[in-house]
């Protein structure tokens, strides 16, 4: 990022696995789009319908190999003694430092397809809302949430 | 009531008249339901002449409801005091048991509403330190006698049942009142009363849909004028409505300053009391409203951890002051976020750079211009007027971008920005729950970058298209609570 900031940068990167979990969440995107474009289809026809395909065509394209990709070059996520800073975002680059001492709580989530792929979230609850770290190997994950969870055992602040 | 050996308040069941207020509660709870199954019943029958009928039927069957359930919830609910606890017993099929120790408890409000003043009894509201569900108990009817019972116990016991005299005190007078009132500008309202509009529609037509689908379309305005009319209708309506509405929860306001306590009181029909421990006090914001800030007004809310899922008003500090009083009134009642120096309102705060009015302004005059492309091909008879929406869409961008500002000092952080009101944000560094940093490719190139940050649960700042660096600079700063502590970082 451009905004030169003291504070180093995250360096932790996702699983590899990442890119696969949002590839099939893409394509299940796709299956979705597939029923407004054939109804474009059967009811139009002609113009309207070749031009719903091309818009299918780069949907896919988007969803299931750019963004993936990209997604994933691009998150980064760090746990420090004091903080937990994470890097993220394609189009906006979103960074955020949340304070170890405003950690409420910490815990991990599974939906089918991480299960599938061996990978689960980190979710980092504190009085503002929760911030996720998507994505790790199960045992990162639990590793992360662990580390976090012995991190933020100070007394009770709000 | 009060036993030989200690104070105490035998187990009993409320008030009777409680049955009144948790019928009402257990109706409310009720009331969308039973709404739609109103709704459905009586218009979609297509009966003729018996609408009046289902509607008295289904008055009484809601009555009937409210009765059936308040008894229920009555009968099934006790407190006592004993043990230098207070327990409190409620649930008809899972019961829910809640003890609290009378040395922990903060505060014992009590609140008046309308039920509660007929039959001549108090809402309880008992606060411990730990706070949240688990830490409170509310009773809806309880004698006085009764009351003053509990707050002997809780005295005799070191908790803190009535208020000390206060430090310091600010009140809302009647002129400021209808001030705030008129000014507040709340237009929640409208989005319920559009959508009523094609029930009200169906019901004055009649229940053939063919005929009141053409007859409704003659209602619809087809000129400009007319459709201008009827909005400002809609909105004088609405308007009407918010200003009653400000006036009945704000009258009477009082905001009291004890050791640890700040004490809120406020409402016309229900008076309501609530206590915010100052060490719970996460950020202040002061907000200037459309209405408001040409006239130099501002309205406070606080943050408070543990309170964030009530209603708004519920987080009113002080409902109407004069900017150039904010400084004094934190000051005397809030020293610890105010700080040494004066600072929210009299200070100037670092804004955006200029380069960044561009960004501010180009987004909602493109969009606006859309809009009322769309509109003028759209409404027959409008010609080019709706073009003209570019004109206040650009200039709400332009007031954006006046209004972004920040300030770090003295441990605090202010950040300044627009929505529809002006917004400033004042929190201590410390209380932070996250901040960071955006950055989109198109800022990245003009150098630019926004900052965010957020305090307890409910507020946020976003101050957009600041100068990269010095957003850098920022983000660094609100890591280190000292260093802000130490030296003013923003540009005064």
């Amino acid at each position: 990022m451009v905004a030169a900031t003291a504070t180093p940068e995250p360096s932790q990167t996702l699983a590899p696995a990442a890119r696969t979990l949002w590839r099939l969440e893409g394509g299940v995107g796709t299956l979705v789009a597939l029923v407004p474009a054939i109804l474009v289809q059967v009811l139009a026809g002609g113009m309207w319908a070749l031009l719903a395909w091309v818009a299918l065509a780069l949907f896919a394209l988007f969803a299931t190999v750019l963004v993936p990709e990209v997604r994933w070059r691009r998150w980064r996520w760090e746990v420090r003694e004091h903080e937990i800073d994470l890097r993220h975002g394609t189009w906006e680059v979103i960074r955020t430092l949340v304070p170890m001492a405003r950690v409420q709580h910490v815990t991990t989530r599974r939906d089918p397809f991480q299960q599938a792929l061996d990978l689960a979230t980190v979710v980092v609850h504190t009085a503002a809302g929760a911030n996720e770290i998507p994505a790790l190997t199960v045992a990162e994950a639990a590793r992360v949430r662990d580390r976090i969870a012995e991190l933020a055992r100070t007394p009770d602040e709000l | 009531m009060s036993s030989e050996a200690e104070p105490g308040v035998a187990p009993r069941r409320l008030h009777p008249a409680g049955i009144a207020v948790l019928g009402v509660a257990s109706l409310k709870e009720l009331a969308l339901p039973l709404m739609v199954a109103f709704v459905t019943a009586v218009l979609g029958a297509g009966g003729g002449g018996e609408p009046l009928f289902r509607v008295l039927a289904f008055g009484a069957f809601g009555a009937l409801i409210a009765v059936v359930a308040g008894v229920v919830r009555w009968m099934t609910t006790t407190w006592a005091v004993s043990d230098a606890v207070i327990r409190y017993r409620t649930g008809v099929v899972s019961r829910k048991e809640t003890d609290i120790p009378l040395s922990r408890v903060q505060a014992v409000d009590t609140v008046y509403g309308p039920l509660q003043r007929l039959f001549g009894v108090r809402g309880v509201h008992v606060q411990s330190a730990g706070g949240g569900r688990e830490g409170e108990i509310r009773l809806p009817a309880v004698a006085p006698g009764d009351v003053a019972a509990l707050r002997a116990a809780v005295d005799g016991r070191g908790g803190v049942a009535a208020a000390p005299a206060p430090l310091a005190e600010w009140r809302l007078g009647g002129r400021d009142l209808l001030l705030a009132a008129l000014t507040a500008g709340q237009l929640g309202f409208i989005v319920p009363l559009l959508a009523a509009v094609p029930q009200l529609s169906q019901e004055v037509f009649g229940n053939d849909i063919r005929t009141a689908g053409a007859e409704g379309l003659r209602l619809v305005p087809d000129t400009t004028l007319e459709w201008i009319g009827a909005a400002a209708a809609l909105l004088a309506v609405a308007w009407i409505v918010s200003i009653a509405g400000a006036v009945l929860t704000f009258a009477g306001f009082a905001v009291a300053r004890d050791e640890q306590r700040l004490r809120l009181r406020r409402g016309l029909f229900a008076r309501r009391e609530a206590t915010i421990p100052v060490a719970r006090v996460q950020a202040v914001q002061l907000v200037e409203g459309v209405l408001r800030q040409p006239f130099g007004l501002v309205a406070l809310r606080v943050e408070v951890a543990g309170y964030a899922a009530e209603h708004a008003a519920a987080r009113t500090l002080f409902p109407l002051l004069r900017r150039a009083d904010a400084d004094a009134f934190l000051a005397a009642l809030l020293p610890e976020l105010a700080g040494t120096a004066p600072h929210v309102a009299g200070a100037r705060l670092a804004p955006a750079p200029r380069r960044a009015l561009r960004r501010y302004v180009l987004p909602p005059a493109a969009a606006a211009l859309v809009l009322g492309a769309i509109a003028a091909v759209a409404i027959p008879g409008a010609g080019a007027w709706p073009l003209l929406v570019v004109v206040p869409a650009a200039a709400w961008g332009a007031e954006c971008w006046r209004a972004a500002g920040w300030r770090l000092g003295d441990g605090r952080v202010q950040l300044r920005f627009r929505r529809m009101a002006r917004i400033t944000v004042l929190a201590p560094v410390a209380r932070l729950q996250q901040h960071g940093l955006r950055q989109t490719v198109l800022q990245r190139r003009a150098r630019l970058a926004d900052v965010t940050a957020r305090v307890g649960a409910g507020t946020r700042g976003h101050v957009r298209h600041l100068d990269a660096a010095v957003a850098g600079g920022i983000f660094d700063a609100l890591r280190d609570p000292q260093a802000v502590e130490q030296r003013v970082v923003g540009a005064p």
